[in-house]
């Protein structure tokens, strides 16, 4: 299955969000290909200034991805994902303000004729990836020893998911459930982790941490799993400023990477702040 | 950057300010707002704010749109959504902490004790240059204005840059200045 996809600026240096996305990929038979020259989505950032600027960047990354024949954009970071769904969400039914976001594109010479959905990889994998392929690609037979929360942080399931898993969803549970991997139940879900607000106000970030790495631990989750960059980086980093045990935070493709059998050193686990040391090695790596 | 005093120098615009947030940014949208206080109570960061989200709204509904714009209330938002979906009345509180920010940048009236105003300002210039968003250089950006932030960000980044999570080289767009150009066109008449 082939998709455009928006990696983002932070994934390149993501802590091993790459190595563990393409290792999924290859397993599954999944191709993302990169929309060639790309931009930045502008984030919170370009909204929080000006909204048609910010709203034609987005647009500039559905015009190339309409250009290089996508019907679809497919993004690893929450905050992208969130921003690109904002501007699918202004121009879509609104011919008026497409007209006018073109008279932004004009300048880079292209065009938007319709917006292009978004989604997020992990929908991907949930929606796309039949029950097959999932038990053909996997390597291993053992169950997983470490007990894992999963955290969606904010952008993922607000304001444009289904209502009913905008605060208590459910799907990234089920799906490593179904691969083996015992998941904690836990409250923090989907709170706050501080987002950006960390560069100037570390200080007051903390307490958020600190609420969701507690909430984990007191549920007694072994290994933190996380679907965007700057939730990673902020749990990562921040559990350095909090007192007591330290859970490793990785990306979601690291651990169905290990529930899949990949070895750990595929994944680029070496790259995370709290290192994760696994009860027992998966066999049969591949 | 505006001046100590600034807040009594655009009172009598106050009437016309909140038409422009009622009529330009969906501002209206506060007037269905029934003072329940859910967004206040579900906001990460409301303890950092000066006016918590209910009382802003109140503030805008009664004139003080000076105390609204130079608020930090937005700027502390940090956009994880939470009170716009448990709102009852479904008014788009975060949107409307967006539009609040816009109007504030462009009455140049940005907090300037908060320093988000000057890291979304960083971000925007980093943009601008290459068309994506290079941490080092939006960090470089952002340290020039608060250098005090930055001692302790130091060891920090050389850590992550042994790991290999730490770009130095910035990687661009093949042609930044269209984006910069993009960026700064004003078409007449859109809509917010």
């Amino acid at each position: 299955m082939k998709y455009g996809f928006f990696p983002g600026c932070a994934y390149k240096t993501a802590a091993g969000y790459e190595e563990s996305v393409n290792a999924v990929n290859s397993l599954l038979g999944i191709e993302l290909v990169e929309i060639r020259d790309w931009n930045c989505c502008g984030a919170t950032a370009a909204f929080s200034r000006e909204e048609n600027s910010a709203l034609a960047l987005a647009a500039r990354i559905m015009a190339l991805a309409e250009q290089q024949g996508f019907s679809e954009i497919v993004t690893v970071c929450n905050a992208c994902y969130a921003t690109l769904k904002k501007a699918e969400h202004k121009l879509s039914g609104n011919p008026q303000r497409l007209k006018k976001v073109n008279g932004f594109l004009k300048a880079d010479g292209l065009t938007l004729n319709q917006p292009v959905p978004v989604r997020h990889y992990l929908d991907v994998l949930i929606e796309d990836i039949p029950l097959e392929v999932w038990i053909q690609g996997k390597k291993t037979v053992f169950p997983f020893h470490d007990r894992v929360a999963a955290y969606y942080g904010c952008q993922l399931t607000r304001p444009y998911g289904e209502p009913s898993q905008a605060e208590r969803p459910d799907r990234l549970e089920k799906l490593l459930l179904a691969l083996g991997v015992p998941v904690v139940k836990h409250s923090a879900q989907t709170l706050c982790c501080g987002a950006s607000h960390i560069i100037g106000y570390e200080k007051q970030c903390l307490p958020l941490i600190s609420r969701i790495t507690g909430e984990m631990k007191n549920k007694g989750a072994e290994i933190i799993t996380t679907l965007c960059p700057m939730c990673q980086f902020n749990l990562d980093y921040g559990q350095e400023k909090i007192q007591g045990k330290k859970l490793p935070v990785t990306y979601f493709t690291q651990v169905i990477g290990l529930a899949m059998g990949i070895a750990p050193e595929s994944l680029g686990l070496d790259k995370l702040l709290v290192s994760l040391i696994l009860k027992r090695r998966p066999q049969h790596a591949i | 950057m505006a001046e100590q005093g600034f807040v009594e120098s655009f009172t009598m615009e106050e009437e016309k300010l909140q038409q422009e947030f009622y009529e330009s940014h969906h501002g209206k949208e506060i007037l269905k707002c029934i003072q329940c206080g859910t967004c206040s109570g579900s906001c990460p960061l409301t303890d950092q704010m000066d006016h918590a989200p209910r009382e802003l709204f109140s503030l805008i509904r009664d004139g003080f749109m000076a105390d609204a714009l130079c608020s930090n209330t937005p700027w502390f938002c940090v956009s994880c959504y939470q009170c716009m979906v448990r709102c009852p009345r479904e008014i788009p509180v975060t949107d409307l902490m967006y539009a609040l920010k816009q109007m504030a940048v462009s009455h140049d009236v940005a907090q300037p004790s908060n320093k988000m105003p000057d890291l979304y300002d960083a971000f925007s210039r980093e943009v601008k240059r290459a068309g994506k968003m290079n941490e080092t250089g939006l960090m470089a950006r952002y340290g020039l204005k608060h250098p005090l932030d930055m001692p302790a960000k130091t060891g920090l980044a050389l850590r992550l840059y042994r790991r290999g999570r730490l770009a130095i080289k910035s990687d661009k767009t093949r042609n930044p200045d269209q984006i910069r150009r993009m960026m700064e066109t004003q078409p007449e008449g859109m809509e917010k």
